[in-house]
């Protein structure tokens, strides 16, 4: 079902504390809760549930503290762990999403290493969901090509008029 | 720090992630995810003018994201292609949840540290 996609997404971070802590910031729920989420929701700890090893998973709830009706399944199925070095998975997000928003999957792959001064290096990437990436990459190249096109075109047409517009109310 | 895969300039990049870097805009993308919408429309949610809204509907086109076409006395806007658009406010959503996050990750590892002076560091545990 999953095709072989490239990573849409690669984030690279340092933190300045020692791998086996950023690990642990990411794999222990009472450490996560702490830190991750979109800002103004909250994590309630007796809704989350974690079993990390290679075919466990890691469940929680993002709660939208100004709309507690507004809540978020996160279900990570963990393919690929390594103690300390390696999370990999397919994040099953679901629930009820702001309007517009399907529930989607998206594969999550964060890699642990070390650095120098006993800081940690995180590298992130996650693919887009699949019904997003469908068009596949043959898709977005079309959509870039249209892309320049339009820029080409709107560059000649803002240097020689000044577009004046009136909507119907 | 950041990349977006497919093959394109950064200035194009920047041109889409410029256009969604608004909340207005993001709301106005999200709008048109449920189904194509006139001006009038688009404004409802929001507590400002249409020619304001209007503005930006132009950074939108401008991007890419959006076309606009004249049906009858309304003239329309619409996702464009609706594949890009969609991705693009994805990526920029989770480009947003990761950096605001790491800041809060930052501060509470900040605190672990200082409050657990120097045991982990040296006896790395589980290592081969």
């Amino acid at each position: 079902m999953t095709t072989t996609t490239t990573e849409q997404l690669a984030i690279t971070r340092i933190f300045d504390a020692p791998r086996a802590l950023v690990y642990q910031a990411f794999t222990d729920p009472d450490h996560l809760a702490e830190w991750w989420g979109p800002i103004g929701h909250s994590l309630p700890r007796d809704e989350m549930e974690f079993d990390v090893r290679p075919g466990g998973f890691q469940r929680w709830t993002e709660v939208n503290v100004a709309q507690p009706e507004l809540r978020v399944h996160i279900h990570v199925d963990l393919t690929d762990v390594a103690d300390g070095e390696l999370l990999e998975g397919v994040m099953h997000v679901s629930g009820r999403l702001q309007e517009g928003i399907e529930p989607f999957e998206t594969r999550l792959r964060i890699e642990f290493h070390d650095e120098a001064d006993g800081r940690t290096r995180l590298e992130i990437r996650q693919w887009l969901p699949e019904h997003l990436a469908h068009p596949s990459e043959e898709g977005w190249r079309q959509a870039f090509t249209k892309l320049d096109a339009t820029l080409t075109n709107a560059r000649a047409v803002a240097a020689d008029h000044r577009e004046v517009e009136a909507w119907p109310s | 720090m950041l990349s977006v895969v497919p093959e394109r300039s950064s200035e194009d990049l920047d041109l889409l992630f410029g256009a969604l870097a608004d909340a207005t805009r993001r709301g106005i993308v999200e709008r048109l995810a449920v189904g194509e919408a006139t001006v009038t429309e688009l404004a409802a949610p929001f507590s400002i003018s249409l020619p304001a809204i209007s503005r930006h509907l132009k950074v939108l086109e401008r991007a890419a994201l959006i076309t606009r076409s004249q049906k009858g006395r309304w003239r329309h806007a619409r996702l464009s292609p609706t594949s890009l658009a969609a991705a693009a406010t994805w990526l920029s959503r989770y480009e947003q949840l990761w950096t605001e996050s790491f800041g809060r990750l930052d501060d509470h590892l900040a605190r672990l540290t200082s409050e657990q002076p120097t045991p982990q560091t040296q006896t790395e545990k589980g290592r081969p």
